[in-house]
Parts: structure tokens; sequence; C-alpha cells
């Protein structure tokens, strides 16, 4: 098996990262557009862009049929999904492995089990490896409330067939088990369509930590150090870095070989991230493994070196991982900010626009993934993130500093953004402290806001009424005697 | 000349002025000499406020403005409320005269089933401490007059509708 031309069924940011690795390494590129999408750094890199046609933008990236056509008649011989639509979706899979195309990805069985977040959760505990002490209805309904109970409290009462935090109730004592379960069940059955419950015990202040795990499917794992993504607002990450502020080097190590443990225990072929909750007493629990490269993957390339696609190609392409795990370091400290077209001031709403204006920073340790250009438009037909910042420092301190400073150079307007907010998440006492949690964004939303002071707002009104052509123009056409007389009738 | 602007959802009205030499900008009591020149770099301006010279990158919106000042990105909504009273984007000729912003009706000067020509005066309205006349923006005859005398609005309420030309053959 060897690739000579990858198609990269994906789009933004992450479509433009895969294709540069891929050219380094002399492979021939093509990738995907839909008619409603304006050029993006991707369009320009790729050899090759080939229309794909949908009711909608997404639909079309999800279509797996079309894509499996398209990479079929452009003559590709590897497909890569980079994270989100069919990046781990076992039908697409299938599909590709029909039309004799290689999926760079783990296989099939891997990501059914780990897509079921139950049979996962199951599959890592029966191994051996930490996971949240819980009880699952389905196991045996009629002890379920005893089941639960023995859990011990806080407890997190979660819609078997759940997501988005819908349905989620926590119970801190035993009078509330029942209630909790019954309001639960209703939810679980208006939201899901399915009443089936499990609890799990609820973490305090949990920290998001994972771990970058790669395996060539024939035996042999290693790990990338860990990433914290403690940082979220929505359930979703906006803020991460690696190494974490709270791990010791005991804990370190324990934490990253249980992943490459889990990884070992499916024989894992490709780029995959564990991940787990972190307790504020050092426990650590199996929360869930993704199957595919992770947006956050840059700051692991920082600190380590890799050029993690490279090496997911090689392994796509049939070759053995030729790498030990002591091959690999972790120098320094990395940050990435999730550059995102939302409003952080009325509660993260997406915002679209045009890209007027746009400069992007550099220097040392700095590293930009985009998937925007200067004249595009953000619109509301996929994902709210634009690019992301990644910076590189000796140490935190200087991650800090640079991350800042490359937070404040980089110019997008036209478009509301969080850089602002970001930058503001930098500066926060407690954040440099690394004293942070999931819960983070939500305790510290007050400070995180941002008001303009009173001479900020002179310099943004004269701003605006200077480049304002139409206005200077008016003014310079009222007769000079007039000009001075000011604001009318008061 | 007057402008609206918006910032984190509070809006000032300015006033600029020019003594020929410079520009003035009047807010509130106050009257700021200033001065906007292109500088290095795409988008880059240098604005004298009250002697203080301030780096900073802009771009004009068709809404709204977005300037980028001290490693921060603004947005900032411009009404020009010369333009805004009876009309939307592309001249067509309107049949719901709409607030541009909050404010109270000073007087009413027509009622409905009045026939009215274009730029009659249909009522007075007070914004921000400005009183501004709506007037008719075509030939037509008032459908509805929502608002008496003294009665307060929001921005984006309908003032007064004219009735569709169709209907009036």
């Amino acid at each position: 098996m060897s690739i000579s031309k990858l198609l990269v069924a994906n789009r933004g940011e992450i479509a433009a990262r895969v294709l540069r690795t891929a050219r380094a390494i002399g492979l021939k590129t093509a990738v995907l557009r839909h008619p409603a999408e304006v050029d993006t750094p991707a369009h320009a890199i790729a050899d090759e862009v080939l229309t794909i046609n949908g009711p909608t933008p997404v639909a079309a990236y999800l279509d797996i049929e079309q894509i499996t056509q398209v990479a079929t008649r452009i003559g590709a011989d590897a497909v890569h999904p980079g994270y989100g639509f069919l990046a781990e979706n076992a039908a697409f899979v299938k599909a590709l492995d029909a039309a004799g195309i290689i999926f760079v990805g783990p296989t099939e069985d891997v990501i059914d089990l780990m897509g079921d977040k139950i049979r996962a959760r199951n599959y890592v505990e029966e191994r051996g490896f930490p996971v949240a002490p819980s009880a699952i209805e389905d196991d045996n309904p009629a002890d379920f409330v005893e089941r639960a109970r023995a859990v011990g409290y806080p407890l997190l009462i979660k819609p078997s067939a759940g997501g988005g935090g819908k349905g989620m109730h926590i119970v801190r004592e035993d009078s509330q088990l029942e209630t909790g379960i019954e309001t639960a069940r209703r939810e679980g059955e208006r939201y899901f369509g399915d009443g089936r419950l499990f609890v799990e015990r609820y973490i305090e202040d949990p920290r998001h930590i994972e771990v970058q795990v790669m395996g060539d499917g024939q035996g042999n794992v290693v790990h990338f150090w860990e990433r914290e993504c403690s940082i979220q607002r929505r359930f979703q990450k906006i803020l991460e870095e690696t190494p974490s502020p709270a791990l010791t080097p005991e804990q370190r190590n324990e934490i990253c070989e249980s992943a490459a443990g889990i990884a070992r225990a499916v024989n894992y072929r490709g780029a995959g991230t564990v991940e787990f909750i972190y307790a504020a007493d050092g426990g650590f629990y199996f929360l869930e493994m993704n199957t595919r490269l992770q947006v956050e993957h840059p700051v692991t390339e920082m600190v380590t070196g890799f050029d993690l696609v490279a090496e997911q190609l090689r392994i796509a392409a049939g070759e053995e991982l030729d790498l030990q795990q002591s091959d690999i370091g972790q120098t320094g400290h990395s940050i990435e900010l999730r550059i995102c077209a939302e409003d952080p001031d009325a509660d993260f709403r997406p915002a679209i626009g045009d890209i007027l204006l746009m400069d992007e920073p550099t220097g040392p340790g700095v590293r930009v993934d985009s998937g925007i250009l200067e004249g595009g438009s953000v619109t509301a037909d996929f994902d709210p993130m634009l690019s992301k910042l990644i910076v590189h420092g000796r140490n935190r301190n200087e991650a800090i500093a640079r991350a800042r400073r490359a937070a404040q150079d980089y110019v997008i307007l036209g478009v509301t953004t969080n850089l602002g907010y970001l930058d503001a998440i930098l500066a926060h006492p407690k954040f440099q402290s690394g004293d942070v949690s999931t819960g983070f964004l939500a305790k510290e939303a007050e400070a995180l806001k941002h008001r303009p002071d009173a001479a900020t707002r002179d310099i943004l009104m004269a701003a605006t009424a200077l480049s304002d052509a139409r206005l200077v123009q008016a003014v310079e056409n009222v007769p000079e005697i007039y000009r001075m007389m000011g604001a009318w009738r008061n | 000349m007057r402008s609206i602007l918006e910032i984190n959802g509070e809006e000032t009205s300015i006033w600029l002025a020019s003594t020929g030499q410079t520009h003035v900008l009047h807010l509130g009591e106050r009257e700021i000499p200033c001065s906007f020149d292109p500088a290095t770099g795409k988008g880059s301006y240098t604005l004298e406020l009250d002697g203080a010279r301030i780096p900073l990158r802009v771009a004009v919106g068709e809404e709204s403005t977005f300037v980028h000042l001290n490693g921060r990105a603004y947005e900032i909504g411009r009404t020009d409320p010369s333009q805004t009273l009876g009309e939307t984007g592309g001249g067509s000729v309107q049949d719901q005269m709409v607030a541009p912003m909050p404010g109270v009706v000073v007087s009413v000067d027509v009622v409905a089933g009045d026939t009215v020509a274009e730029g009659q005066g249909l009522l007075v309205i007070e914004s921000m401490k400005l009183e501004t006349t709506i007037a008719a923006p075509r030939d037509g005859v008032v459908a509805e007059v929502p608002f008496a005398t003294g009665d307060s609005f929001g921005g984006k309420e309908v003032l007064l509708s004219l009735v569709p030309l169709e209907e009036t053959g």
C-alpha cells in the first residue's frame, strides 16, 4: 500500500492544515467545495478542488456516497476526513473500503465501539482502567435506584440517549434522588424519545485532560502526552494547552500510560485522543475516546516537534510506527486559542459578516491555522470557528505572554470574534496561576466581560465619524458660516 | 452633520463639524478637535483627538464601522438620522415608517384616511433630545397612526403606515 493522491473530505482550517502536510510529503492533493462557500485557504493550496452539492453545504460534506464517488473519480487512493463531518462515521469507512480507498483513521470496529459511550465505558472498565463510578439502568431496571444510591453523592443523572447537557441533573442528597430520576426520565423522553437513564458520580470542579495517542494497528502504540482543555463554553473547548499545569510528573505518566493502554487494548490504528475527567483530588476517570485528529492537536505538535498528520498518513499507508515512547518529549509550553465568529457578551451568539480587513500575527513561537481569507464572508452555514492561534514558549508564562501579544495583533474586522475575550482569559489571574476547571468561564463571566471606558468610546466615535466618507463629505458641503454652529436645537 | 453611533448596545448622538482646517466632534457638551490620517499598513490610520495621536485600524462596513484599537476589535453601529426614516435599502417606495431608535411622539399632524403628498409633514418625534419631522416618502393615503401625542415608542416600531400603493390604485 502506498498513497500518492489524497482527498481531504473537509473544509476550513483543518483542510488547509492537512493539505500543507500532504504537499510537504509529496502527495497530490484534492479538496471539496460546496457552491455556497467563499474562497478559503484550502482552495488555494490543493491541486484540485471538487464541487460537491447538497441541499445545504453541511449535508454535502456528510454525503458518503457523493464523496466516495468523487474520490473514486479523481483516482484518490486515500481520504483524510479531518475532524467533524465524516471523521467518526463507520459507514464512511465501509464505503471507502468497498471502493478500495484508504480511510486515514482507525478501523470501522473501533469507531463503532468508541462511538457508543456506554459500550466504550464498559470496555475500558473491564480492562482495569479508571472510570467514574456509575450505574446503568438497562443493566437491571428493577434495582436501578439502589445501584444509583450505591454510586454515592453527588450524582449526575443523564439520559442514555442524551448529549449536550440536556436532561442532566445533579443530585446532592438521597432525598432528591427519586425526584431527580423522574425529572430526567421525563426530559429524556421529551428530548430524545428515550427515557432510559444512567447515573455517574458527579465530579466537582473537574478539569478536562486528554491524551494524544497514535497506533499503527500492528501492535505498536505511543502517546504524545496530554492536553488540558478545561476552558470551555457550552461544553465546547475554546482554549487548550500542554503541558497541563495541574499534573505532577508522576500523575502525567500515570494518565498518559492509561491512555496508551486503552489504545493498546483495541490495537488502535492512527491518531486518537483519550479524554479524562480529572478531579480536584488527583483522581482521573475515562470520559471517551475520540477516534480522529482533534481540533487542538497543534499544541501537541508544538511541544513534541512531531507533525501528527504526517504520522497519520504514514500509518494509513501501512507503515509501522517507528517510534519508541522515549523518542517523544515535551519541550516548553503551548497554548491554542480558537478564534470563533461569536459575541461573548451576548451569550456566545454566532456572528456573521464579511471579512473586511484581516492581518494575522507572526513572530517567534506563533502559528496560525486559518480557514478564512480577507474579502471572504462568514455565514451561518458552518461552525463558527474561523481559525486557531497557536503559540509556543519555553514555559507557561512565556507562552501566555506570546499568546496575548499575538491575540492583540490578530486583526479581524467585519465580523465579531471572541479574540478580545480570549485575551481576557489569558489575562485573568486565576488562569495565569493555572487554577481552572471546566466551570471557569461560567464562574468568571463577570470578570471576563468587557466594557469600553469613556475615553475608548470617544476614540471609537471619532474614528467612526471621521472614516464615514458620506458624513465627512456632508460636513465639507455645509456653507462655511454654518459649519461651526454645532448641534442644532437641543 | 449628525450621526447616531451604537457601542455595546448604548447609543450616542454625535455631531461632526469642520473649521476648514480641522474637524470638531461634538459629544454632548464637549467639543473635541480631531483629525484622521492614513498611516503605514492596510487599514491603518492615526487619529488625532484632543491633541493625542492614536494609532488604529479601521474597516467601514455597510451599517457598522469596525475599529481595532489597543489590541481589541470593536463594532460601532451607525445610523444616519436623515436616511433611516421611511427608507428601506434600495430606495423602494415605502409604506411603513419605522423608528430608528426609541423616542416620544411630539405631535401628530394627520389621521387615518388623510390624503398626503410626498414631503408633507406627518408627525414629529423626539429621540435623544432631538426633534425630527417624519415626512411622507410618497403621495398616498394614511392607513394607520398607532401613536398619539405624548406616546413613547421603541426602536424599530412602526410610527405610521400608508395604504399600500396597489390598493390606492
